[in-house]
């Protein structure tokens, strides 16, 4: 379960691929499976590098963002625990 | 500075809402030739007569340096094709090299090479979408006749092999004159006798060998409205089983739509009136067996860079020819003058311009040997 002390962190085996503007696509090679990412996403996943806590994603995105919601710490963790779920990042130490 | 907008959004809903109009960063798929040896000499091989079809192929370091490179770019998949595929006997280390570098492929094979222990290799990988394998007859008698004594058989055998290991098969027919009058016999062989899903099928182009062989394997307008006919019988008989992107199928459906929109008086379909029969170029290339990358493997001659000297994503980015290519949508059909008077112009994307180049060299050019006016003039008619 991802909790405050977790730092996630992607799994090695999928695949980035950055298409135009910014926009991206998670690939996974062993199902086909693919998975859209906007900008904001795209920044987070490379956030999860196993240094990162939630909190500290959502300070260096309120760094780079304007108009950061209030709630944006649920959003940042739901994407995450969605990631997650799909295989596509673990939880780190 | 990103906007977030007013709430949060972190993916997008679905590929599908991805409408990328300017070329991607890199390509998604790479077709890539590892060798110019083949066993077979079919009669319409698009190879063998052109400038890539050297006799020395890229040896095996080479390939796996460029698999690393196509790995940083975050390719997706390689169409790993020939010549023969099979034919290499470093094969297995070459599909090692793009499963190490996170790549899914595609193998596309005359089928008569394929062993147990290949195919058994093929399968533990887990990253093989499908090995095409061409059948262009639905007996011996008729395969054979363009592709060699004996060829059918082994063929036959390979996709056996393949199926025996759970690898997806994609059969290609390649419709040229001997096989125009056995397509039902093809169709029962395929989907009933041998009970594949499905099955692709082209016609033989006028390019590589076909162009020397084209009064033995090149259609005739009364073949094509033959194949045409048949294929869209068979298909309906089949529930769609029966797929095409090129040769007479698509020809009947591009047709068919083309004349709809004609009798309906509408002003254009859309992506049409321009030269915009090929979007290839904004998502894939190529790379002949010698190593030179090309906009794709049926324009050979056009040489954009050699792998592992040139930077792909900065041939892909830059290079002036893909430019061009990529710019051929917009290009009006109505500036040319083999398009004067059509009443299709509007409803027509010129089709494929390596056809165009086969016929005339010049690919900035509309086909002709899929236009629908030169089709109707010479004698054929739309199928209903």
């Amino acid at each position: 379960m991802l909790t405050e002390e977790s730092k996630p962190v992607v799994n090695q085996r999928i695949v980035l691929r950055e298409e135009s503007d910014d926009w991206a696509i998670l690939f996974d090679p062993d199902t086909s499976g693919t998975y859209g990412l906007n900008p904001v996403a795209v920044y987070i996943w490379k956030c999860l590098d196993g240094k990162n806590t939630i909190a500290d994603i959502v300070r260096k995105l309120g760094k780079e963002c304007k108009d950061m919601p209030d709630d944006a710490v649920n959003h940042v963790k739901a994407f995450v625990d969605e990631l997650i779920e799909k295989g596509y990042a673990g939880y780190g130490t | 500075m990103r906007d977030t907008g007013h709430k949060l959004t972190l993916k997008a809903e679905g590929l599908d809402s991805c409408s990328i109009m300017k070329p991607i960063k890199t390509p998604r798929s790479v077709d890539i030739e590892i060798t110019n040896d083949c066993n077979l000499r079919c009669k319409y091989c698009y190879h063998f007569t052109g400038p890539g079809d050297v006799r020395e192929d890229v040896p095996t370091g080479e390939w796996l340096s460029f698999f690393e490179e196509l790995g940083r770019c975050a390719v997706m998949d390689v169409y790993i094709e020939g010549g023969e595929p099979f034919f290499r006997e470093d094969l297995r280390e070459l599909i090692d090299g793009v499963v190490k570098n996170r790549m899914r492929f595609k193998l596309l094979s005359n089928g008569t090479l394929i062993t147990d222990e290949a195919a058994s290799y093929i399968a533990s990988t887990g990253r093989c979408d499908n090995v095409q394998v061409s059948i262009d007859g639905g007996s011996p008698q008729t395969h054979d006749l363009s592709r060699g004594k004996g060829s059918f058989h082994r063929a036959v055998a390979g996709i056996n092999i393949l199926r025996k290991h759970q690898i997806p098969v994609g059969a290609r027919v390649t419709i040229n004159r001997h096989n125009v009058r056995g397509l039902d016999e093809i169709a029962k062989f395929l989907l009933d006798d041998i009970g594949l899903p499905a099955f692709s099928t082209n016609s033989a182009g006028p390019m590589g060998l076909c162009r020397q062989n084209q009064e033995e394997m090149g259609l005739t307008v009364e073949d094509r409205q033959i194949a045409m006919e048949s294929l869209l019988s068979l298909n309906k008989k089949y529930n769609g089983r029966i797929k095409a992107q090129a040769g007479p199928l698509a020809d009947a459906r591009q047709w068919r739509m083309m004349e709809q929109a004609r009798r309906e008086g509408r002003a254009q379909l859309p992506n049409c009136g321009f030269l915009s029969g090929c979007g290839g170029v904004m998502d894939k290339m190529a790379v002949r067996a010698d190593g030179v990358m090309t906009p794709c493997t049926q324009m050979s001659h056009i040489e954009l860079g050699r792998i592992n000297r040139d930077d792909l994503m900065e041939v892909w980015q830059h290079h002036p020819e893909l430019k061009r290519l990529r710019e051929r949508a917009a290009i009006p059909l109505s500036t040319f003058e083999f398009c004067k008077g059509c009443e299709y112009m509007h409803y027509c994307t010129g089709n494929c311009p390596a056809l165009a180049y086969a016929t005339l060299k010049e690919d900035n050019h509309p086909s002709p040997d899929a236009c629908l006016k030169r089709f109707l003039e010479a004698g054929g008619t739309i199928p209903e």
